[in-house]
């Protein structure tokens, strides 16, 4: 009979929503929310020996989470860990991700679950994940996949995309039977012959983002602007990095109708920022804003514009921004907002 | 309709079997004999302080570090006879009649030049097959430069030295009967073929100056346009790398007198298609140049008939874009492209596989991870240097790398017989 | 903009200079707020437009 420990975040376990996501991780000795069903249909094979858990924000935010949560999991001697469900919900994806990426590189078998539109996906490294429904709503029936990918992983099988595995699969160098100018020469042959889809290598997956469903009422709605154009206060107060930012800020417009050349400057280092500085508008239309706020186009403009400098930020910060603002916005009632790139 | 002659070269193969120093430059019965007096003597330069000679054979417990170039030993003639176009040679076309060539021997320089990249070779052991040079007899040329000699010097000094000693080895074979003739006819005009697609090869040079630059009859290609080039002219050594960067991702000039992708299209050549040339491009550092050139190189194989075109580069991840814009261009002429890419996958090989694919055309031959690591088992004897830098260790250590380092290893020529497939059979499921 | 469609953003403004993103220094100053404006109301149309997939919303 195999041990299995349950990772969860605070919502599921029962603790709290948006208010407890800085919970810190937590273990408890059987399974817990979700963990129950699952350890329904895993049973009685395989038993859910212990449940840990950690709040959304601090799984993500903390640089120290993962590792004390490993600790946990590891404590509890498991021969898997299951992460997730964890559906679209970005932190907790994101959460999920890295500690199956931290399992795997401990050497602990790990399965986690999300959407695959989950913004964390691909930062499991090579680590087994299922797909799960958009919403918790689908609880039933992502705990029906993730637990038949379970015994099958239980049972020493590979998961495939039959067990609905998503995301990367490491692609590893093998040694063909011909050279490399010879497979070349079969492609075009193959390709001529009217194989459109022959080749070795597959053409990177196109990121795919859940749309958001249309404002309904813009004239009642908080519309948010947002920027990676790195446009700050003149002088840097918080030290915005110019490049591979580690950071992204938010600096008040109450009371602003715009913004003043010379109080504001962009210390972004992909573009020359001689316009910008002239007419920090042509960064951030606050002007237009406002002005579509007093006509009534707009219920009213959020008070506050988020920022990051989005030259050579890594793939990583840059999807943890993103699920940090979107977080960030609907705690403020924000329904939309424009992302002005550069 | 004129007939067309017979146009082609006849490669006359010696086979290297064992190799010796001795007094004089010899080869009989597959033994060469090198007289290492003579051989520096290939290699005398006010820049070069002293040269030293020495054999490192397959099977033996001998590593190469710092790789520069190889060259396979051939002549047209006694001094020569016309081959390194521009280096021993005068600069002329050549491709035709007979050139001599040993099999299994080549001349490799080995050492210190700013801008090269730290590039292993491994007479034995798990890496051995992973480098062509692993299976030949090389003579490898190790030196010490002048005092206060420019670098430059030493680099122009090494190139002339290795060809001319690479001539003078394949001189000692003048009068041996062969043991092998192939030959190499010249790639049909579009009036003559059968019927069969014509596939082409579009080779691209790394042309980025000074100590990464690769030279075609003895002039550097930078700032050429793509051009059409007589196969037999590779053979007979037009080509000549002077880049140093990227080791695994390296087409010495070993390679392009040995052209895989040529030689592949040559096997298959009144089969299943009609070899149909090879054109080679430079690889422009500025964005609007790669348009320019990969545009005009399009239209280039466009006209001259060509159904397909197989695409190779020399680089890393700025190569691949040249790759991927003739690629599209072709495409977008009508013309099937086909791209060898090695995969930057990272070492747990989930990263994207190609830091710049290309947009319309979709057919890519992998030529292996360059992220994955390898561990080398310590040797008896290093050449070449005394330490790795890379891993800061001494050269005959184990020592870890990743496959990168590994001389022609993902050969982006074609080859080798290294791959990538994903871990689990089956296309992953997305949304 | 082929990069915001890789990376799935699902709605879309193309604007007409990465150093000037909601502006345009060729125009006057009075053109050039006069084209902010019909940038913004765009982008607000398409915030109001159900989408599945990566969609470009031209300014008219």
């Amino acid at each position: 009979m195999s041990r299995v420990v349950h990772y969860i975040n605070q919502f599921f376990a029962g603790v709290g929503g948006e208010d407890s996501a800085g919970t810190p991780p937590t273990t408890r000795p059987e399974a817990v929310g979700p963990g129950r069903r699952l350890a329904q249909l895993i049973g009685p094979d395989h038993e859910v020996v212990a449940t840990v858990f950690c709040g959304d924000d601090h799984a993500s935010g903390d640089p120290a989470a993962i590792a004390e949560i490993i600790d946990l999991v590891r404590a509890a001697e498991p021969d898997l860990v299951v992460a997730g469900p964890a559906f679209t919900s970005g932190r907790y994806g994101l959460a999920c991700a890295r500690v199956a990426a931290a399992a795997t590189a401990a050497g602990i078998p790990v399965i986690a679950s999300m959407h695959p539109d989950n913004p964390g996906l691909d930062e499991a490294g090579g680590a087994p994940v299922v797909a799960s429904g958009e919403v918790a709503r689908q609880m039933g029936p992502s705990l029906d996949r993730l637990a038949a990918a379970v015994r099958r992983m239980l049972a020493g099988e590979t998961l495939t995309a039959d067990d609905g595995r998503i995301g990367a699969v490491p692609r590893r160098s093998r040694v063909a039977t011909s050279d490399a100018a010879s497979r070349a020469v079969d492609l075009v042959l193959a390709r001529l012959g009217g194989d459109a889809a022959a080749t070795e290598v597959p053409l990177p997956r196109f990121d795919h983002v859940t749309p958001a469903a249309p404002v309904a009422d813009l004239a009642t709605a908080t519309l948010a602007l947002v920027t990676e154009s790195a446009l700050v206060p003149d002088d840097n107060p918080d030290h915005l990095e110019s490049a591979r930012a580690t950071k992204w800020l938010r600096y008040p417009l109450d009371g602003r109708d715009s913004l003043t050349p010379g109080e504001w400057r962009s210390v972004h280092g992909g573009f020359s920022t001689v316009w910008a500085n002239e007419d920090p508008h042509r960064l951030l239309p606050l002007d237009v804003a406002r002005r579509l706020e007093g006509e009534g186009l707009i219920g009213s403009l959020y008070p506050a514009y988020l920022v990051t400098a989005g030259n050579g930020t890594s793939v990583g910060n840059a999807r943890r921004f993103g699920i940090e603002w979107a977080a960030d916005l609907r705690h403020s009632e924000v329904r939309a907002a424009i992302l002005t790139a550069t | 309709m004129p007939d067309i002659p017979e146009n082609g070269l006849t490669r006359l193969v010696h086979q290297v079997t064992e190799v010796a120093t001795g007094p004089d430059t010899t080869f009989a019965d597959g033994r060469l004999t090198v007289s290492a007096k003579a051989a520096r003597e290939c290699l005398a330069d006010p820049a070069l302080a002293h040269v030293e000679v020495t054999w490192a054979s397959p099977g033996q417990s001998v590593r190469i570090v710092k790789v520069l170039d190889a060259v396979e030993p051939r002549t047209k003639g006694a001094g020569g006879g016309g081959i390194f176009a521009g280096f021993v040679g005068p600069d002329r076309v050549q491709g035709r009649g007979s050139t001599h060539v040993l099999r299994g021997a080549a001349v490799v320089v080995a050492g210190f030049l700013p801008r090269a990249q730290e590039a292993v070779v491994e007479m034995s052991g798990p890496a051995a097959a992973l480098s062509p040079l692993g299976a030949t007899h090389n003579l490898v040329v190790e030196f010490t430069p002048a005092e206060d000699a420019p670098w430059e010097d030493v680099d122009r000094a090494l190139r002339g030295g290795a060809l001319r000693l690479a001539v003078h080895l394949a001189d000692a074979a003048l009068d041996t009967p062969p043991d092998a003739e192939e030959w190499l006819p010249a790639p049909t005009p579009p009036t003559g073929g059968g019927g069969r697609y014509r596939v082409g090869a579009i080779t691209n040079l790394q042309t980025q100056g000074t100590f990464k630059d690769v030279f075609v009859y003895g002039r550097s290609f930078s700032g050429g346009l793509p051009t059409l080039i007589d196969p037999g002219d590779l053979d007979d050594g037009a080509v000549v790398s002077g880049q140093f960067g990227h080791p695994s991702l390296k087409n010495p000039t070993f390679m392009h007198q040995n052209h895989p992708v040529v030689a592949a299209l040559r096997a298959r050549h009144g089969v299943d298609v009609d070899f149909a040339g090879v054109v080679i491009s430079p690889e422009p550092v500025v964005a609007s140049q790669k348009e320019l050139v990969s545009a005009h190189a399009a239209r280039l194989c466009a006209a001259a008939g060509w159904d397909a075109a197989i695409v190779t580069k020399e680089g890393g991840g700025n190569a691949d874009g040249d790759v991927a814009l003739k690629m599209d261009a072709l495409e977008d002429a009508g013309v099937m492209a086909v791209g060898l890419f090695a995969e930057m996958a990272g070492p747990d090989g989930t990263g994207p596989p190609i830091v710049v694919p290309p947009e319309r055309a979709t057919a890519m031959v992998s030529t292996g991870n360059y992220d994955e690591r390898l561990v080398l088992p310590a040797v008896e004897r290093a050449l070449g240097g005394d330490a790795v830098a890379l891993v800061d260790r001494p050269a005959t250590d184990e020592l870890q790398l990743p496959i990168a380092v590994v001389y022609c290893a993902l050969s982006p020529l074609g080859w080798g017989h290294l791959t990538c497939a994903p871990e689990v059979g089956t296309e992953v499921l997305s949304a | 903009m082929s990069i915001a469609q890789r990376v799935g953003a699902p709605r879309i403004v193309p604007t007409r200079g990465i150093p000037y993103p909601t502006g345009d220094p060729s125009l006057t100053k009075a053109d050039e707020n006069a084209w902010r404006l019909r940038l913004v109301k765009t982008a607000l149309g398409a915030l109001a437009t159900p989408v599945k997939q990566p969609t470009v919303f031209e300014v008219a």
